[in-house]
């Protein structure tokens, strides 16, 4: 694919013209200080920021927080269900590579079989020009997620910052007609630049503040072996908000609901939705199959490392770390991660061991045992007088099973 | 300039593609059940929004201006033009339903979900085992094997009622009663004054059937507790855990499995399910202990 080089001076008369009809959307900072990617209304008196990570991501402009599907009519003959017009091209420009990868999952999602009409109308026009980061942030682990800090695809375009310029690399080819159609912003590439890029993404890669095993966690959901005092230490702590899923570049869940205009007049809209909720799976009648904050944590967070790594093979989470900042109770994936591998291994190993002993000798099953962990963890009494209690195995059986491991002297 | 009828076909193309865009129906006729559940009748304006399914799937009512709900179908696709919606009262949306009066409109989309192995359950012996408004996707089922005369074997049906004034469908329970296609029996939580039928769980009839395990499916729906109580049971009796099959009721607002509500363990209940045989459940329930 091309590669070319874009002077800083040239971002502007650039942008003017590629997104000459379309809307441009770039990270701008507001007056409260804030950097958000926002719709740029004019390229002139707008001063584009990629200096930071924005504070969203990027989600909105292909699945906004609020979304109508259709207007609905109603009169003596019936309704008229007008659908509304949701497309139009798109440039969005400065995207970090945590929130292109989650474009990436976006479209898994809502281009399967049936594709999202309303996502596909927006996201076929759209130009995606990112920047690969030469300096993770705080709460970043994009390194972990396999999503960042510079992306191989995904992208049309992506810059690299080299300070008065950017190396500009295509991704594919759309990027190559851009590149094309306006060869008169654009230089080509000595070897000086590829050096100092390459020693820039070096760099980056070896700047993360923090180390989140990812894949370790994923092994340890795998293995059954997360303790359920994580889950329950977690939603004591977890108030339900909702925040990590607004924040969230991946979270693409949504609720549907009717909006009147008149009485004889509405919409359908919908909006984002959050598997924290106590109602997101409650039924008419109020019978609710995910009832305790702790099943829907344990929901959310397996769904991220344990589901979607499954279906997928990486994961749902693009390690972004927003939603490390925005949990007032440090009910974050990061944290969640933190916690299963920092579990101790001690009297948990023990257990585990007695435990897949009775398993491999067919005494108890996998789901008995994780019971008798749960048990375990929230009495303190000895494993193997659960089981017991629970009328599963005698003192006999354990006694059989650990003879015949252990080594006598 | 595009040609008119082209023109309207691409119109209908661009709506189609749309799956969240409803089709009008208007109510033809309203059953009473019970006192709080009716089985309406259906029919698409636009006879060519008519489409086939098979029984176990559900479509997303729409009452416009109070919402969607996932609906299983409770007619069979033997009998009509038409399709049937068999719904209790339980919340806002299905409450703007109660209150409306045929000839009134409404609107679907769909169907949408995995039916019940209609082929692989050919020439089995049918054991449905049913729970108040759970009655609703198996009465599908079991006109659908009615009016395919001969092709399934004995059909038996234990349904379970609040008391003897909740027991719904009473037309289709004598209709299957009188022409004998199905050997129907009932049983109530609370009996009333002059009740002399059985009183107590669903699974109590369950006792007085011989079952042939090597040649008989079982068909569950009704509240959680029943399903679990008649999976034992079952079970005990050494119904294969496959040949147990069941329907999920979740809340979803989508259907297509795009809205993320019904996700289980990996699962979406609108696209993978809702009818699940027990075996499959226990899979997938038992991936992550």
């Amino acid at each position: 694919m091309e590669k070319n080089i874009l002077k800083k001076d040239h971002v502007r008369p650039f942008l003017r013209k590629l997104a000459r009809n379309s809307r441009l959307i770039a990270p701008l900072r507001t007056s409260h200080g804030d950097l958000l990617y926002q719709e740029i209304e004019s390229i002139d008196s707008s001063e584009i920021d990629l200096s930071e990570q924005p504070q969203e991501s990027a989600k909105q402009f292909l699945f906004p927080q609020q979304e109508q599907l259709f207007t609905y009519q109603s009169t003596s003959n019936g309704f008229t269900f007008s659908p509304r017009k949701s497309g139009m091209p798109t440039v969005l420009f400065g995207l970090r590579s945590c929130d292109i990868s989650a474009i990436l999952y976006m479209d898994v999602i809502f281009l399967r079989s049936p594709r999202d009409h309303y996502y596909l109308q927006k996201r076929k026009d759209t130009i995606i020009i990112g920047i690969g980061c030469n300096e993770p942030w705080d709460n970043c682990f994009c390194n972990a997620t396999r999503t960042g800090p510079f992306l191989e695809i995904g992208f049309d375009l992506q810059l690299t910052d080299l300070g008065d310029r950017f190396y500009v690399e295509s991704g594919r080819a759309v990027g190559d007609e851009i590149l094309k159609k306006w060869p008169q912003f654009f230089s080509p590439v000595t070897d000086e630049d590829e050096k100092l890029r390459y020693q820039l993404m070096l760099e980056a890669r070896s700047g993360f503040k923090r180390h989140v095993h990812v894949e370790t966690a994923f092994q340890k959901i795998a293995d059954n072996s997360v303790s359920p005092s994580v889950w329950e230490h977690l939603a004591r702590r977890c108030d339900g908000c909702g925040g990590c899923a607004y924040i969230c570049p991946t979270c693409t869940c949504f609720t549907i609901f009717d909006r009147p205009l008149s009485p004889h007049t509405g919409e359908r809209l919908r909006t984002w939705d959050a598997c924290t909720h106590d109602g997101f799976t409650r039924m008419a009648g109020g019978h609710n199959p995910v009832n305790t904050a702790t099943d829907r944590l344990k929901r959310r967070f397996m769904h991220k490392l344990y589901f979607d790594y499954k279906q997928f093979n990486r994961p749902g989470c693009v390690g972004c770390g927003r939603c490390v900042g925005i949990c007032f109770g440090g009910v974050d994936i990061a944290m969640f991660v933190d916690m299963v591998c920092a579990e101790k291994r001690d009297q948990r190993q023990n257990a585990t061991v007695i435990g897949d002993l009775l398993i491999e000798a067919g005494l108890i099953t996998r789901k008995q045992l994780y019971k008798a962990l749960e048990k375990r963890d929230r009495t303190g009494m000895p494993l193997g007088n659960i089981l017991m209690e629970m009328g599963i195995v005698t003192k006999e059986d354990i006694a059989n099973c650990l003879a015949d491991k252990v080594e006598r002297p | 300039m595009m040609e008119t009828g082209t023109m309207r076909e691409s119109m209908r193309n661009a709506v189609t593609d749309n799956v969240f865009m409803p089709n009008e129906t208007v109510i033809s006729e309203i059953i009473e059940e019970n006192s709080t559940i009716r089985t309406y009748t259906l029919r698409f304006t636009d006879r060519a929004a008519a489409f086939s399914f098979l029984p176990g799937q559900f479509v997303m009512l729409s009452v416009p201006g109070h919402g969607e709900a996932p609906i299983s179908i409770s007619s069979s696709p033997t009998s009509t033009d038409a399709i049937q919606l068999s719904v209790r009262r339980a919340g806002r949306l299905t409450s703007a339903l109660h209150s409306m009066k045929a000839g009134e409109y409404v609107a679907v989309r769909g169907p949408y979900g995995v039916p019940f192995p209609v082929d692989e359950l050919k020439g089995r012996d049918l054991l449905f085992v049913a729970g108040g408004i759970g009655l609703a996707p198996l009465r599908s089922l079991i006109n659908y094997c009615r009016a395919k005369n001969g092709e399934y074997g004995k059909i038996t049906l234990c349904y379970g009622s609040r008391s003897p004034s909740d027991i719904a469908f009473k037309n289709d329970l004598d209709a299957w009663q009188a022409d004998g296609s199905v050997d129907v029996r009932l049983t109530v939580d609370v009996p009333e004054r002059g009740w002399q039928g059985r009183t107590g769980l669903v699974t109590t009839l369950l006792d007085d059937l011989t079952i042939n395990n090597s040649n008989s499916s079982a068909l569950l729906c009704g509240p959680p507790v029943m399903i679990d109580a008649v999976i034992s049971k079952l079970k005990e009796s050494g119904m294969d855990s496959e040949q147990i099959i069941t329907t999920l009721e979740r809340n979803m607002k989508c259907g297509v499995g795009l809205c993320g509500h019904c996700h289980m363990e990996g699962v979406l209940i609108c696209k993978d399910g809702p009818v699940f045989n027990v075996r499959t459940l226990e899979n997938i329930m038992g991936a992550t202990g």
